[in-house]
């Protein structure tokens, strides 16, 4: 079964936490998922296939040309920002002092 | 139906302004009791100048789709107060034909849950039962279409959150090939799998509706150039591609003993037999039972994995809720903990995991090699048949005491089974084909990408055969 602290530092690397009982039903189903992935590995000469990405080839993809077109304004851009200074997001300072 | 409102409205029997109210009443006679809404809108708002068969037409919108102006939350905490200043193109389609907007729907919590129970604001009920779930994620849209408030709603589907509560909800879910339709503004799930969809009463409505979606999208880099064909005309030709083949380990009645499940089997048996008796070779094929076991781990690596990614983005810095803190990574991290229900967070932890440089190459790129091996075996089969059909559920929608969002090891191949749709990004199709203890069952029928009119024309010829066209919940006609 994996430990509760490795849980705890992939929740620490994706910056949100939970309660003790959150960890503990995670890691009981964590053990049933991978189990369930297990059954991969029972498929022969995996090493052999090439990893899909996309559902099929998109092979006439081309960078669209620059344009000029219409813009979102900064009024727009910062509507919906909580704390705002200056026409910029607002957040602390990061140089201490 | 919307050809039938179409003619009320050309007629003059109903202005679209009373059947917009008309509409926003319904919803909010019915939101109490089923919860399909986020928002409903209530100012009427129609581009004058439309000439479209959806004009004047009222529909509802998933939550995870942007709408400038107007509240989209992806039913989410952490976005529960969140205004998109531009318009998805979906949306932006629906709103140049004149199309009219009555309400955001709840889904999973940003779309990551096959149930209808974990929005933010509540679980949604099953208009057939309210006692049970109608399957999720796009949870809200077939309730809202299955309550006969509104003739279409769109959706997402990223591995059968379209095709799921149609089944459960009794009504027309279609998810097209893959960038038919854009995915610009849909909030992204997993990307390589998302994909934008209808609900409907009709196959023919289905046709229609993604006529009017569908083509080519600048702002999305998947989307496919249009095919040119109206597939609600295609619909009226002779149909010329009329052969089936279903799946054996799948449907094999001996290796279930629910009396449910054997009752859908069987029911899906005789109407297979029927659909030979209306001109269609229906033959038995075999996949790789190890392939068919692998769909549902396939689906959670590369869904969280993608995931996880996809909602980095969610802070509550230039959006959403403001966490507390004294510098930037305590106000996002409070954020994020505050904003993200336990779901979810077990979801991006398993993202997370698979994704450690020593996990990558076991589970991720394993996955994604599964992934084609899968697809690969489909498009085999879709060299000597048309499309594959199948039971989209085993049985009708659980009630909500028999429903878990954790993960057991009781889930089998018969409910995962429709992530091949996404896979591969074929056109899949879930339409009503019976009822078992007293709940709607959907058949799926998933063709070759490209080929959406198809998909559609095989499934308006089997919506002929099982009568259940325009079904509403509280209709019983089998």
């Amino acid at each position: 079964m994996i430990e509760k602290d490795k849980l705890k530092e992939y929740a620490q690397k994706l910056m949100f936490d939970m309660d003790e009982k959150e960890y503990e039903t995670l890691q009981k189903e964590f053990d049933v998922i991978i189990r369930r992935m297990d059954v991969i590995d029972k498929i022969p000469n995996l090493h052999e296939v090439k990893p899909m990405s996309f559902p099929f080839l998109l092979d006439d993809r081309s960078l669209r040309n620059d344009e000029v077109g219409d813009y979102l304004t900064v009024g727009e851009v910062l509507s919906n920002a909580k704390h705002q200074v200056n026409d910029q997001v607002k957040v602390p300072k990061v140089v201490e002092e | 139906m919307i050809k039938d409102l179409r003619k009320e409205l050309d007629e003059g029997k109903i202005s679209s302004e009373e059947l917009f109210d008309i509409t926003v009443k319904k919803a909010k006679e019915e939101q109490d009791k089923y919860n399909s809404f986020v928002t409903i809108i209530d100012k009427y708002k129609i581009k004058r100048r439309a000439d479209s068969i959806l004009k004047g037409i009222p529909y509802a919108l998933k939550d995870n789709i942007s709408t400038s102006n107007i509240l989209t939350t992806a039913s989410s905490n952490i976005l529960k107060d969140y205004v998109p200043i531009y318009d998805a193109t979906v949306y932006r389609k629906l709103k140049n034909a004149g199309a009219v907007l009555v309400g955001k729907t709840t889904l999973d919590e940003l779309a990551m849950g096959g149930t209808g129970t974990t929005a933010a604001t509540g679980v949604v009920k099953n208009p057939w039962n309210p006692d049970c779930l109608i399957g999720g994620s796009s949870a809200g849209s077939a309730a809202a279409v299955a309550l006969g408030i509104v003739p279409f709603a769109i959706g997402s589907d990223t591995g059968d959150s379209i095709r799921k509560p149609a089944s459960f909800g009794g009504v027309v879910g279609f998810k097209p090939t893959y960038g038919r339709i854009s995915r610009y503004g849909l909030f992204a799930f997993a990307s390589s799998l998302d994909h934008v969809g209808v609900f409907t009463r009709s196959v023919e409505d289905a046709a229609i509706v993604t006529d009017v979606v569908k083509g080519y999208d600048n702002y999305d880099m998947t989307s496919l150039k249009d095919d040119g064909k109206s597939y609600s005309e295609e619909l009226d030709k002779p149909l010329t591609h009329k052969k089936l083949c279903y799946i054996k380990e799948i449907c094999d009645i001996k290796e279930y003993k629910d009396s449910e499940i054997v009752e859908t089997l069987t029911k899906f048996q005789k109407l297979l037999d029927e659909c030979r008796n209306n001109g269609f070779q229906v033959d038995e094929v075999s996949i790789d039972r190890r392939l068919l076991e692998s769909i549902y781990p396939v689906y959670m690596i590369i869904s969280c994995a993608e995931a996880t990614s996809n909602n980095a983005n969610l802070t509550g810095i230039q959006f959403g809720p403001r966490g507390e803190g004294n510098n930037i990574e305590e106000i996002m991290f409070s954020a994020r903990t505050k904003g993200f229900s336990e779901l979810i967070k077990r979801r991006f932890i398993l993202g997370s995991y698979i994704l450690q440089k020593e996990n990558q190459e076991k589970l991720f790129l394993n996955a994604c090699r599964v992934r084609r091996l899968i697809v690969d075996r489909v498009n085999e089969i879709f060299k000597d048949y048309d499309g594959i059909i199948l039971p989209a559920s085993g049985k009708g929608a659980p009630s909500f005491d028999k429903s878990t969002e954790q993960v057991t090891d009781g889930q089998v191949i018969l409910e995962n089974h429709m992530a091949i749709g996404n896979f591969g990004g074929f056109p899949s199709i879930t339409i009503p084909f019976t009822f078992v203890n007293d709940m709607p069952v959907g058949v799926n029928i998933t063709g070759r990408a490209m080929e959406d009119d198809i998909v559609l024309h095989i499934a308006k010829e089997i919506e002929s055969i099982t009568g259940l066209k325009g079904l509403k919940a509280g209709d019983r006609n089998v």
